[in-house]
């Protein structure tokens, strides 16, 4: 059985981010990018899966440029088998993502998709919903534990103040959460093997997909910055001001 | 708490600009390495130092290796199970021959990646090391069934390696050395005490392999009878199995100032009738062994101080930036303002990140003569650049590591009191520093080395030739510079930008210092040279080799700080790159030439002046 | 051109992300309707009729809308959606799971997580778990959206009095099954990822003082931490500690009880969204960085606070 893992290139977790001056986005340049920490977490899943024999081949898929190769490299080193790059230069908006990798997926025949709950550029938790819909697949969020038992998955999700289980037969779409697992670092020997192998290339217009944008960012602004604090005389007001001025219980 | 940060940006500017990995294309075996490449190898490595080394640094220092009354070593938690994990990502042998195993990696690139170990955790990176060191040793004198026995798993990180010179009368000058070996059949059996071995004693691996100098019966005295012997702690049977335990034992542990999670171990051979030992290489010759790696050794000792260094100033400008007190002069508001406004803070700041800057950049560029001096095809030019190497390799260790020590305590100075206090981690890189500077030879056997060694035994010639082609590069680079200048004289007329052109002109002024740095040092190379003539005056030469070393220190750092400058104007000119990058580059090679490169009149001054004060102050006058 | 919500609730009851996602369907300024798809969910039907500013209730019952599964609600919510230019759901768990099927279904680019509603095709959302904010405008023809709870004052859930349609379920997709749910009432969220953490200081004067922190900790769902003096004092074990030593948060609340605020416990709070310190010290650095002080006795003041919500 196939696995097909998703992976995108984001700015690393540990930069700052800068806005850029004139509101068209976050500066990107010259700064360290990083695989998505959750796609990270979906990827070790398919590699231990194969270690446990579920799995016969991972393939890691990203979309993006030519420098998100570099994604593509370091998932060879952790233990993909096959590395696919859908090469496109355009502003990629979930939706076109999901849409690209239908495309992909009928192509590949995958019985299994792992995905991050979320990029933590963008924060959209959309693209492994959308792609469970495009595919006619039963979708599993936010996954806390995965099992493949024959052609049945159960999968343990997080939701807001605790878990639920659910269960599904294959195929699925799966996207991890943070406690699935801890993934492992890359081998020195692995990644000296990874340099060998070749990195396959697509373009949308092979799967026959347009990906251009269809939401348009008028604006990247900073948040507004920490207000001086106040001093308030009562529990009641501090109440007050918890409820209807911050607005956190 | 200190959350060590890979310096990568600065790291990859260096390997693949300035320094040049393009050489290395020169090496065959080396040919298939891309920067791509490099860079995924730097990527990996520094997540591993960010998630797995670093934060046990604070835990290693606070609760330290411990002894127990039966000899075992506990060391702080999460170690053990960090060194697992650094060898099964095959860390430990990034630089190992492939015929075992190992990645066969060049030093060029393995020295970024040990930075990186170094700043992040350089207690536990001990263990790898010296294991490096004694696989080294063994590939390079032991016998065929030696290295068939111990290398594989000593490559593959299943067992460690140690380094047993030092012994209570015998530190500096191992003539002293009393550790004796009786021929014993196929074996020898060791008897003596070895004191301050790193990692003598552990619970990583399963069996610990001791290189030990020791001396056989009627063996010369002096350097010329010491031999090297290998010791396990657990014999290996035929089949590889491990058999009885040997009588080599760790007897106590050392109370120290610093690296509390590395061991320090007082080891006892021979306690119960005699450690089994094998010869490594010939009797006798095990001091000329120790040489060979000796280079090796140094540099990584040298890189120490860099990573440390470095972390220190990451850990100081964290706290600059968050720490409001004081309002700076010449601010009208009475608005509080972070301690980094205060100049005299950025100068502590900017001493530090100089003195990184320089140190990182001249032991890269050792790293590659390391290179092409043990690989490159052709004999004349691999002896070439181990003239380079002789000359590099002390000046890599004593300057770095007297560096670190002092920019270790400067970044406490930047915290205030905090800096003073333990929990803020500050204190701990001066207490992890300031052995770096006495073992592997202290500052005062490097700058012997240097002095007398490298420069007076053959007149001077290496290092006359060194400078000149640094004279000439320097020169290449100023017109270049004047060029530069000029062009964009006219493009900052266009855009009215008067600051980016002052960087230009800074640029000229950096090249400048640099080559007026250069004919220091040659006015300093040449009153050794002279003076050593006369053989009644070599005392007075020895006297002035701490500051000839940190004056040539001075220079080699502030030419790469020159040549970096350099580099960046021309990315700043083409509008290409990363432009905050590039500024500070300038700024802080600007700030080297005038905060450090302006120490070197006054050290040419007390190494043609002031030897005679200390000559004329002799034991008895104290 | 009308609005569709998507209610959250358990069968029973609304949750309360619903009426501030009814909220902020309100501001779009088109009547409002309000999806409940579940089984034997008649009581939050109803309930939904009572929120001010509903135009309609419609009313899905199935057993297989039970669970609220995301399979089986997104084809329902595909069918009704030829009659609304809005869908809107909350970002919630529910909602995140939810919405983007919906959309792609629909083959419609949704907006999640919105904090702010700019125009009727405008939006600011957070990007870079809001260390930036986006403002994004949608070209399609349908909206699919998603509203963050928490930036949308909830509506007044009694006094209006929409109508209860009664709609057709959709026939079962069956293509995943709830097995089981297993929430943690008493059990406290973890020190660093909770969303409101409340921490005692030395101020607290023992061990035993933590169990009124930890009786307002139960009605925040909050996490408890502890100052390093707290920590050194035996009061509470070495996991508590918030600090440069200790663990570094960065909840959405931080409630600083009896901590004097030293420079190495603000290095591990000091990112938290909104502070709350209190303290009778009012000279203590912790008023620094708060957002809101509280100079009283602690020992009045947390039992009082506990009441009060
Ligand atoms: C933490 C730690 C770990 C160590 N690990 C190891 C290890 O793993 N294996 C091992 O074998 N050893 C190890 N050592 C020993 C270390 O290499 C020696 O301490 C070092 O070489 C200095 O020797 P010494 O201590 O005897 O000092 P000494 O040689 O007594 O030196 C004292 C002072 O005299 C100066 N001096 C001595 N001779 C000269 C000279 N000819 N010219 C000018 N100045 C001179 C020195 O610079 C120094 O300032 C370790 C030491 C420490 C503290």
């Amino acid at each position: 059985m196939k696995v097909v893992v998703a992976l995108k290139r984001v700015i690393d977790y540990n930069v700052k981010i800068r806005v850029k001056t004139d509101g068209t986005g976050v500066e990107t340049a010259n700064v360290k990018m990083s695989m998505n920490p959750f796609d990270e977490i979906a990827l070790e899943e398919a590699v231990r899966l194969k270690e446990a024999g579920i799995v016969s081949e991972v393939i890691a898929v990203t979309l993006g440029t030519q420098a998100c190769q570099d994604v593509l490299r370091t998932a060879l080193a952790v233990g993909a088998d096959r590395v696919v790059l859908i090469e496109t230069d355009v502003e990629l908006q979930p939706l076109a993502v999901a849409t690209c990798l239908k495309a992909f997926v009928q192509k590949e025949q995958p019985r299994l998709v792992l995905l991050g709950k979320q990029a933590i550029d963008d924060d959209a938790n959309q693209t492994g919903q959308m792609l469970a819909a495009l595919l006619g697949w039963a979708q599993a969020t936010n996954a806390f534990k995965l099992e493949i038992a024959g052609d049945h998955a159960t999968v343990t999700r997080e939701i807001d103040g605790g878990l639920e289980t659910l269960e599904a037969s294959l195929p699925v779409i799966v996207t991890a959460d943070l406690r699935l697992n801890t993934p492992r670092y890359a081998t020195l020997p692995n990644i000296m093997k990874a340099k060998k192998k070749t990195i396959e290339s697509l373009l949308p217009a092979d799967l026959g997909v347009d990906p251009s944008p269809r939401l348009k960012t008028l604006l990247v602004s900073d948040p507004p910055v920490r207000k001086p604090g106040i001093v308030v005389n009562s529990v009641t007001e501090l109440v007050e001001k918890l409820r209807n001025e911050a607005r956190v219980i | 708490m200190s959350a060590y940060r890979a310096p990568l940006k600065e790291m990859r500017f260096l390997v693949h600009e300035l320094v040049g990995l393009k050489r290395l294309a020169e090496l065959p075996q080396w040919a298939e390495i891309t920067p791509d490449l490099l860079d995924q190898i730097l990527d990996e490595a520094a997540r591993f130092a960010e998630g797995v080394l670093s934060p046990l640094n604070a835990i290693g220092d606070r609760i330290g290796s411990i002894r127990s009354d039966d000899g075992s070593v506990t060391t702080p938690p999460g170690f053990k199970e960090a060194y697992q994990q650094f060898v099964e990502a095959g860390w430990n042998s990034i630089a190992t021959p492939q015929e075992f195993e190992g990645q066969g990696l060049p030093r060029a690139i393995g020295t970024p990646v040990s930075e990186m170990w170094h700043g992040s955790n350089v207690a536990f990176t001990l263990c790898p090391l010296l294991t490096q060191g004694a696989i080294e040793a063994i590939h390079i004198a032991g016998s065929e069934a030696l290295k068939q026995q111990y290398l594989p798993r000593m490559v593959s990180g299943e067992w460690a390696g140690t380094m047993n010179l030092t012994e209570p009368q015998a530190g500096s000058d191992l003539a002293a050395l009393r550790t004796k070996a009786i021929p014993n059949g196929d074996h020898y059996l060791l008897h003596g005490q070895k004191i301050y071995i790193t990692y003598g004693e552990q619970d990583f691996t399963s069996n610990i392999i001791h290189l030990v100098l020791a001396r056989t019966p009627g063996a010369p005295a002096g350097i010329k009878g010491i031999s090297l012997f290998l010791v396990p702690k657990f014999l290996v049977n035929e089949d590889g199995s491990l058999g009885a335990r040997n009588d080599v034992h760790c007897v106590s542990l050392e109370n120290k100032l610093g690296i509390h999670a590395s061991p320090t171990c007082v080891m006892a051979y021979g306690d119960q009738g005699g450690a089994m030992g094998y010869l490594v290489g010939e009797e006798n010759r095990g001091l000329e062994y120790m040489f060979i790696m000796m280079n090796a050794a140094r540099f990584s000792v040298g890189m120490e101080g860099v990573g440390l260094a470095e972390a220190a100033y990451q850990h100081a400008l964290k706290y600059a930036r968050e720490r409001v007190q004081g309002t700076p002069t010449g601010t009208d508001s009475h608005q509080r303002s972070s301690i980094l406004g205060h100049p005299d803070v950025r100068r502590m700041l900017l001493t530090m990140r100089a003195h990184v800057e320089a140190g990182r950049a001249m032991a890269y560029q050792g790293s590659l003569y390391l290179d092409l001096a043990a690989h490159h095809p052709d004999a004349s030019v691999r002896a070439d650049y181990q003239t380079r190497v002789d000359v590099f390799i002390p000046v890599i260790k004593a300057w770095n590591t007297e560096m670190a020590v002092n920019m270790a305590s400067l970044g406490i100075q930047v915290h205030g009191g905090m800096g003073y206090i333990e929990e803020t981690g500050a204190a701990q890189f001066l207490r992890d520093a300031r052995i770096t500077s006495i073992y592997e030879g202290t500052t005062g056997i490097q700058c012997n080395d240097l002095i007398g060694r490298k420069v007076m035994r053959d007149q001077g010639r290496a290092m006359f030739a060194l400078l000149a082609e640094l004279e000439q590069e320097l020169s290449a680079h100023l017109s270049a510079a004047h060029e530069l200048e000029g062009s964009q004289i006219e493009a900052s007329l266009k855009a009215c930008d008067a600051s980016s052109l002052k960087l230009f002109s800074e640029l000229k002024v950096i090249l400048n210092a640099a080559m007026v740095a250069v004919h220091t040092l040659k006015r300093a190379t040449e009153w050794v040279v002279a003076t050593s003539v006369d053989r009644s005056r070599h005392p007075e030469i020895f006297a002035g080799a701490w500051p000839y070393l940190k004056l040539t220190g001075n220079v080699l750092g502030g030419v790469m700080m020159a040549k970096a400058a350099q580099h960046s104007a021309q990315h700043l000119s083409a509008k290409e790159g990363d432009i905050d990058f590039f500024e500070a580059k300038i700024r802080t090679a600007h700030f080297f030439a005038f905060h450090v490169l302006s120490e070197n009149e006054g050290l040419l001054a007390t190494l043609t002046q002031g030897g005679q004060s200390i000559i004329d102050f002799p034991p008895n006058a104290f | 051109m009308t609005t569709l919500v998507i209610a959250e609730h358990s069968n029973l009851t609304l949750r309360a992300s619903t009426l501030n996602t009814i909220a902020a369907a309100l501001q779009l300024g088109e009547p409002v309707s309000v999806l409940v798809a579940g089984y034997g969910a008649d009581m939050a039907a109803q309930e939904a009729s009572l929120v001010v500013g509903v135009h309609q209730v419609l009313h899905a019952d199935a057993p297989h809308y039970a669970e609220q599964l995301a399979e089986e609600m997104a084809v329902l919510i595909q069918k009704l959606a030829t009659d609304f230019t809005t869908l809107i759901a909350p970002a919630t768990v529910f909602g995140r799971n939810l919405l983007p099927r919906v959309a792609a279904l629909l083959d419609i680019a949704p907006i999640t997580d919105i904090l702010a509603i700019e125009s009727n095709d405008t939006f600011v959302r957070p990007i870079y778990a809001g260390n930036a904010l986006a403002k994004v405008q949608t070209l399609e023809t349908k909206k699919v959206l998603s509203v963050r709870p928490t930036s949308f004052e909830a509506t007044a859930a009694q006094g209006g009095n929409a109508s209860v349609v009664k709609i057709e379920a959709c026939a079962a997709v069956r293509l995943s099954q709830f097995k089981s749910r297993d929430l943690a009432s008493s059990d406290r969220p973890e020190l660093a990822g909770a969303r409101v953490v409340i921490s005692g200081g030395r101020g607290l004067q023992s061990g035993e003082n933590f169990q009124m922190l930890e009786a307002l900790a139960d009605k925040l769902g909050a996490a408890i931490g502890a100052s390093r003096a707290a920590v050194d004092a035996g009061y509470v074990p070495n996991d508590y500690q918030v600090g440069q030593t200790g663990k570094i948060v960065a909840p959405e609340l931080y409630i600083a009880v009896g901590i004097s605020g030293a420079v190495q416990h603000l290095a591990g709070m000091k990112d938290s969204k909104v502070i709350v310190a209190i303290n009778k010290d009012p000279d203590a650095p912790i008023f620094q960085v708060a957002d809101y002080g509280l100079v009283a006795d602690l020992f009045q003041a947390i039992p009082e606070l506990t009441a009060a919500l």
